[in-house]
This record gives C-alpha cells, structure tokens and sequence, in this order.
C-alpha cells in the first residue's frame, strides 16, 4: 500500500518540478523516488495494510516482482536522462506518465479481486497511450499511439466482458472464491464461467502479445519513442505476466481453457520466430522476438508445478534486462545513422567501440539463450516445467523454436562484427554505458549463478 | 424504494439480460471493426463498455450483492478517462493527416 501511494506522490511531484522548470532535477527525483519505493517494498513497511476492502495483497510474489519492476524502471530512467537531453518539451509529463503507469503494474502484480485487476491494466494502459504518441510531430508515433488505443481499448472491453460473465457464475469479485468455483460452477453458470475466463484470458493475452492477439505489438514498438517501447517490452510485459500468473495459478482449469493456452503458446512460439526471421528493422525484430518470448513464457502456466512463479520471475527479469540494454545499444546506433532503423547500422560497431559490440552479443546471445548466459538458464528451467507438467510434444515443438531463433540473433551479431569502411562514430555517455555495462554483465553474471536471482 | 428497484430488475428473467448485453456487444464489436470512422469507433468502444455495464448491474440485483454496482461506477470512470485519451490522440492525427479514416493508418506494416 504504502509503495502505491509513495509512487502516486512521486508522479505529482514530477509534474510540479516540470511545472516550475526544474528540468535537471526530473531524472534524479525519479531516480531517488524509485530506489525509496524499492526500499520500501522490500523492508515490507505498511504494505499489507488491507486499505481498500483487502482488495489488493502484497505477498511474496507481489514483494520480489514489484522490486524487479522498480529496479528495471530506475535503469530506464538513468537512459532517460540522455534520451529526454534532446526532447524540448513535455520531458516531465513523460517521466510522470511512467511512474503513473507504474502505479498500474504495482496494481497488477499484487490484486486479490478482479476489480483492482481490471483497474490495474487500465492505468498500465492510459499512461502508455499517451507515451506511445510522445513524439508529437511524427505521423508514425501518432499511428503507433492510435493503433495502441484503439485495440487497447478494444480488449478491454472484452477482458470487462469476461470479469462481468465471471461475476454472473460465481457471485464474487474475489479471486480466491473465482478460481474456487472452478471446479464447482455446473450447467449454465458453468457455462458463462468458461466464457468468462475465455474473455479475461484474451484480455490478458492481449496485454503479453500472445498470438493471436499481438496485432498491435509489431506497429506500436516501431512508432514509440525508443525509450517507451523499451518500457513496453520489459516492466509492462512482466506485470503482464505475473498478473496472468496470479489469475490462473492455483486453479484447477478447465479442460478447454487448458486447451486455448496450449493452442495460444504453440501459435506464439511458431509466428513469434518464424516472422522475427524475416525483419530486417531492428524495432520490429525486438517485437517479434518479445512476441516469441512471451510464447516460452506462456509455457510455464501450462503445469500446476510449485516452482513456476520462480520460472517466470527468473525469464522475465532476465529477459527484461537484456532488451533494456539493446534499446539502449539501438538508440545509440540510431542516432549515429541519422534515425535509420535496419540493422545494418550495427555494422562496424566493433571496430568504432569493441566493449559496446561485446556487450550487444551477450544481450543478444542471452535472448537467443546460448548456454552461459542468463537466456539459456531461463530457458532451460521453462523448458524443464513442460516436461514435468506432461507437455512433452510441446516443449519439443519450443525447442525447436528456440534454435530457429537463434538465427536471427546471431545475424545481428554479425552485422556488428563485420569490417565497414566507414565505421559508425557512436557517442556513448557515460551513463548510458552504465546502463549498458549493467545489462551486459547481469546477464553473464546471472546465467553464471543463477541463484542470485531467487524467488 | 431500493427494495422495489431490485424486484422490479428481476421482474425480466436474467436470460433476457444476457441476451441483450450480448447483442449489444456484437454491435459494438461489430461497429468497431467495420466502420472505419474513428468517431463511430468511439462510440462503438462506449456501447461494449456500457453493455457490460448493464449485464453488472442484472447480475447484482439478481445476486443481491452491491459490489458489481460500484465496479460499473469504475468502469464509467475508466471508459471517460479512456475516451478522454482517445480524444486527444484522435486530435493528434487529424493535425498530421487531416482525416478521421482509420484507414490512413497505414505506414507501419511488416
């Protein structure tokens, strides 16, 4: 409770200091703001408070993923302070947008019914609808922000339909007394049960860019300002995640929702790497590849195994912090090549900056999950709950998967590592090699002992 | 009076709710996917959400339970917050392209 409310002071706060033109102070007030939130978070101060009718309940899970959330937002912000240098106006608004949108992801990872669960996606979503259009004169931010809203909304209604026939069956907004009835809903109310949780799960499906919801994702991380989409792709995909996680954890689903999630994780997996192959943009790329994780995500709901939070939390921290340091790497690149986007611009990188290139192959390697790095022990562990949950034909159909995806991983790697007459002049502030250094060896680190991460 | 409220909600059988909400719905599913003015697509979005707040509000009176009641109050504040953006974004293009049509959405594509 407290971290919620620490997090709404500090969006108010942001917005006064962009109000009186304090622009230097907006990055380090965040900054400091986060790293009280994380303090607070983790000594556990007022947290369980049951403020809002025992609405929303800091447990464990909610503890560790709400730390990693706030973490993962202190990195983006230290790349904020060289990204927003160039932005004119309305540098304050954004920074406050993010932590507002924060608020929703704190929501997300820690609800008990599905009011505060609904109310948790949509201040995830308002904020970012309006960061997606943060760049206001270009057409293609506009597009991405409109396209974002309109199927954002789109699903709400949809996800709304589903908590509403949810309610109808069972009589409760609780979602312990939800996921209980599963099993004892019959005829009719068993009925609007299951389409109920159909709806709720296309919603939240929506939300992860699962196939055959992803429509949006593509589109919307190309138009974003680079450091939105960067946000997209880790702390909004991780709430997501974990807000999926906590609907359908610890229920006994029924046997046509397990079939749509297996059918869901094996399209993911299949569109997710066999479209990645063919993007020669860097963006889109990182989109297909965040389609295709959220498929190997998607395989840890699949078992009832106890030690799937612990998966999920490990993937989509690692997972995370390895797109954050390549978002870092492409704005960098992107800068250096006049605004292109193809990854061709990496071309040379190792000869202008050997440590930046170094650090892009182990980002890139940790997503394609070559062993080593944190990618591979992600995977592996994910892998290693399919099999246990019986899902065998499956786990080999996203192994297969994994190897096709190297592919396109190791083509980036080598545009970095081919000669160019020309190389490109990249100027790397030394905050951004913070960042960057920061992904590259927690990746190694993590990969190396992977007990630094626990659950 | 709230008492008369309820009995008089349950006077029409629960199905009858559920089939109008849902009919509802699909017109605003429908709108939103076939009408390509964004204006119509707004209010298509507003019809989805207002038929889910119509199905809350049967399911609670039929439950005698208050609790959906208040959740159709959060769902009114989040669609007028929603649309509020929504505005504002459509506002945004209209200056870029000087059009409603969703189809001139059309320059990022795999």
């Amino acid at each position: 409770m407290s971290a919620l409310v620490l997090l709404s002071v500090l969006g108010v706060l942001l917005l006064y200091a962009g109000l009186f033109g304090k622009r230097t102070l907006l990055a380090p007030l965040g900054i400091i703001g986060l790293l009280a939130t994380m303090v607070v978070i983790r000594s556990g101060w007022m947290m369980n408070v049951p403020l809002v009718g025992a609405m929303v309940r800091f447990d464990h899970f909610g503890s560790v993923f709400g730390q990693a959330l706030t973490l993962i937002t202190v990195l983006l912000f230290i790349f904020g302070i060289d990204y927003y240098s160039r932005v004119r106006e309305n540098v304050a608004e954004q920074y406050a947008l993010i932590i507002f949108s924060l608020v929703g992801a704190v929501l997300l990872i820690s609800y008990s019914n599905l009011l505060v669960l609904f109310l948790g996606i949509e201040i995830l979503s308002i904020p970012l609808y309006i960061l997606a259009g943060g760049k206001r004169d270009s057409f293609r931010s506009g597009e991405a922000a409109f396209k974002y809203f309109l199927q954002g909304s789109f699903a709400s209604g949809f996800f709304l339909m589903g908590i509403a026939l949810l309610y109808g069956s069972t009589a409760s907004l609780d979602l312990a007394t939800v996921q209980a009835s599963a099993a004892s809903a019959s005829g009719s109310a068993h009925m609007l049960y299951l389409l109920g949780l159909f709806f709720t799960i296309a919603g939240l499906a929506f939300k992860v860019a699962a196939v055959p919801f992803h429509f949006w994702s593509p589109d919307v991380y190309e138009g974003s300002p680079t450091l939105v989409t960067a946000y997209m792709s880790t702390v909004v995909k991780t709430a997501a995640f974990a807000a999926f996680h906590r609907l359908i954890a610890g229920m006994e689903l029924p046997g046509a929702i397990q079939t749509m999630l297996v059918v869901m994780t094996l399209l993911t997996l299949f569109l997710g790497n066999i479209v990645a192959l063919r993007q020669t943009q860097f963006k889109r790329l990182l989109a297909y590849s965040g389609i295709a994780h959220s498929g190997f995500l998607l395989l840890t709901f699949l078992g009832s195994d106890p030690g799937a939070p612990g998966v999920l939390f490990y993937y989509s921290i690692t997972y995370s912090l390895a797109t954050m340091g390549l978002f870092v790497v492409l704005t960098l690149a992107k800068r250096s090549a006049n605004g292109d986007e193809n990854i061709r611009i990496f071309r040379g990188l190792y000869r202008s900056s050997p440590w930046l290139a170094i650090v892009t192959m182990l980002l890139l390697l940790s997503l394609a999950g070559i062993p080593l790095t944190a990618g591979f022990v992600a995977k592996y562990q994910v892998f290693l709950l399919g099999i246990e949950g019986g899902y065998i034909l499956t786990t080999a159909f996203a192994v297969a998967m994994a190897l096709v995806g190297v592919y396109y991983y190791v083509l980036v790697i080598r545009e970095a590592f081919t000669p160019r007459e020309q190389a490109p002049e990249l100027v790397v502030s030394r905050l951004n090699w913070l960042v960057i250094s920061f992904c590259g060896l927690a990746v190694v680190v993590l990969g190396l002992v992977p007990e630094l991460l626990r659950f | 009076m709230d008492q008369d409220i309820i009995t008089s909600i349950r006077v029409i059988p629960m199905e009858h709710y559920l089939m109008l909400s849902f009919l509802l719905f699909s017109i605003g599913v429908a709108g939103v996917v076939f009408r390509r003015n964004t204006i119509i697509i707004l209010m298509c979005l507003e019809l989805m959400f207002n038929s889910v707040n119509l199905l809350l509000t049967a399911f609670s009176a039929y439950h005698s339970d208050p609790r959906a009641q208040v959740f159709v109050f959060f769902i009114m504040l989040v669609a007028a917050a929603e649309v509020t953006v929504g505005l504002a974004i459509l506002v945004m293009m209209k200056r870029n392209v000087d059009s409603v049509d969703v189809n001139q959405l059309n320059r990022l594509k795999w």
